[in-house]
């Protein structure tokens, strides 16, 4: 039981005075998706072929490993601040909340870093 | 986690069914959630034969006269039958709407009646709304100045600077949009909902209001402002035709001009 009043219950701990930056970065990193999306999209259609040497010439030509590493960075960012909100929805417990938060965090970070470290390979490997 | 099935002392069980009263030219059928915390019963959904021809129009003729001529005990909240109390708001046909303004003849098939949504239920049709009051004074729904009051009139306000609040201060704060928002079922211990951030947006852009920045900060939150995911059943089901969602989407609009 408590004897708290409502209104203390809704102010609980206050404003956590941010949520613009996430609210931001979700618009900002969709739209960045659609040009980065369609050009992946269009440039593996037009490749006249999908086996290694094919791959790896187009990987190390001119600007495609900027643009894939871009893409990847977009997309596992996007992803993560999307991840986060269905949590925040969902997951009650501030324990579980928290611990599943941080995991997400974690893994999204350990994806970006795989398909970056991926890109440089096929892309750098080709020369040496 | 999210609880997707009711409890078990929430579930609902079959209820009891009153006939139509004796030579009933207009038969309609009408379904009706019925629960008494106190009892230690389920709720129950009663089924009550009404006749059309000798009851007024709206939803609400209907349950005042089941109340006054078959079982007394039927509880709801109304007062203006007019839709500006925003006292009769419930589930009618599985859409939040006021009872009193709600024509019987809109509506297909058989009339069920439950109390508005995922609210703790005080008894019958009588949701409690003390958090969703809670919520709408947390938003200091007042004006908030420092420049005093001028001493000789009102503080003054340009035609088109009313018109700006004039529909978002038609809120009856009925609680039909908070109640049909799928975000405020899950959170609304802290998400304020529509009803409160559509007051909060009234006094944001009041043009007396000095507070402005303030009232941003204290929406500045996850939870509070950000678990709006614009899914817009506030709007589809405002009685008094107004857009929350609009007014969220334009609070969410000042948060990033003023950091850009
Ligand atoms: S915005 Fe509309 S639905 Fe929501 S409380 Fe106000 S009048 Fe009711
Ligand atoms: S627009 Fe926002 S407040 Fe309105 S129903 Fe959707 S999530 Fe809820
Ligand atoms: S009784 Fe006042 S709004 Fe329905």
């Amino acid at each position: 039981m408590s004897l708290t009043t409502p209104l203390r219950q809704v102010l609980g701990l206050g404003s956590a005075k941010s949520g613009v930056h996430h609210w931001w970065m979700q618009r900002l990193t969709s739209v960045a998706l659609v040009p980065l999306t369609l050009w992946f999209v269009v440039s593996l259609v037009t490749l006249p072929g999908f086996d290694h040497a094919t791959i790896s010439a187009w990987m190390s030509q001119g600007l495609t490993a900027p643009l894939l590493v871009l893409l990847v960075l977009t997309m596992t960012w996007h992803s993560r601040l999307g991840v986060q909100v269905v949590i925040e929805d969902y997951v009650h417990t501030s324990g579980a909340r928290t611990v599943s938060l941080v995991l997400v965090g974690f893994a999204h970070v350990f994806m970006a870093a795989a398909g970056v470290f991926a890109i440089l390979k096929v892309a750098l490997g080709r020369g040496a | 986690m999210a609880e997707f099935r009711l409890p078990a002392n929430s579930r609902i069980v079959k209820g009891i069914t009153h006939a139509a009263p004796a030579g009933a030219r207009e038969l309609r059928q009408v379904r009706i959630y019925r629960f008494t915390p106190d009892s230690g019963e389920n709720p129950r959904v009663d089924t009550f034969g009404l006749d059309l021809a000798s009851c007024g129009p709206m939803v609400l003729d209907a349950l005042i006269q089941l109340k006054a001529t078959v079982d007394s005990s039927l509880t709801f909240r109304r007062s203006c039958r007019e839709g500006i109390c925003g006292s009769c708001a419930m589930n009618i046909n599985g859409v939040n709407r006021l009872a009193c303004t709600t024509s019987m003849k809109e509506l297909s098939g058989d009339i069920k009646i439950y109390p508005l949504p995922h609210m703790p239920v005080v008894k019958d049709l009588v949701p409690d709304l003390t958090n969703f009051y809670a919520q709408y004074a947390a938003v200091k729904p007042w004006l908030r100045t420092r420049t005093p009051a001028p001493p000789d009139r009102e503080r003054l306000q340009s035609k088109e600077e009313q018109e700006r609040i004039d529909r978002p201060a038609a809120c009856i704060l009925c609680a039909c949009c908070s109640t049909a928002c799928p975000s405020y079922w899950w959170n609304s211990d802290r998400f304020l909902g529509p009803a409160a951030l559509l007051a909060a947006y009234r006094w944001i852009i009041d043009s007396r209001d000095e507070a402005t920045g303030e009232r941003l900060d204290e929406l500045e939150d996850p939870f509070r402002l950000y678990r709006c995911h614009t899914i817009m059943n506030c709007t589809d089901v405002c009685p008094k035709d107004l857009n929350p969602a609009r007014a969220i989407a334009e609070i969410k609009k000042m948060m990033v001009e003023r950091q850009i």
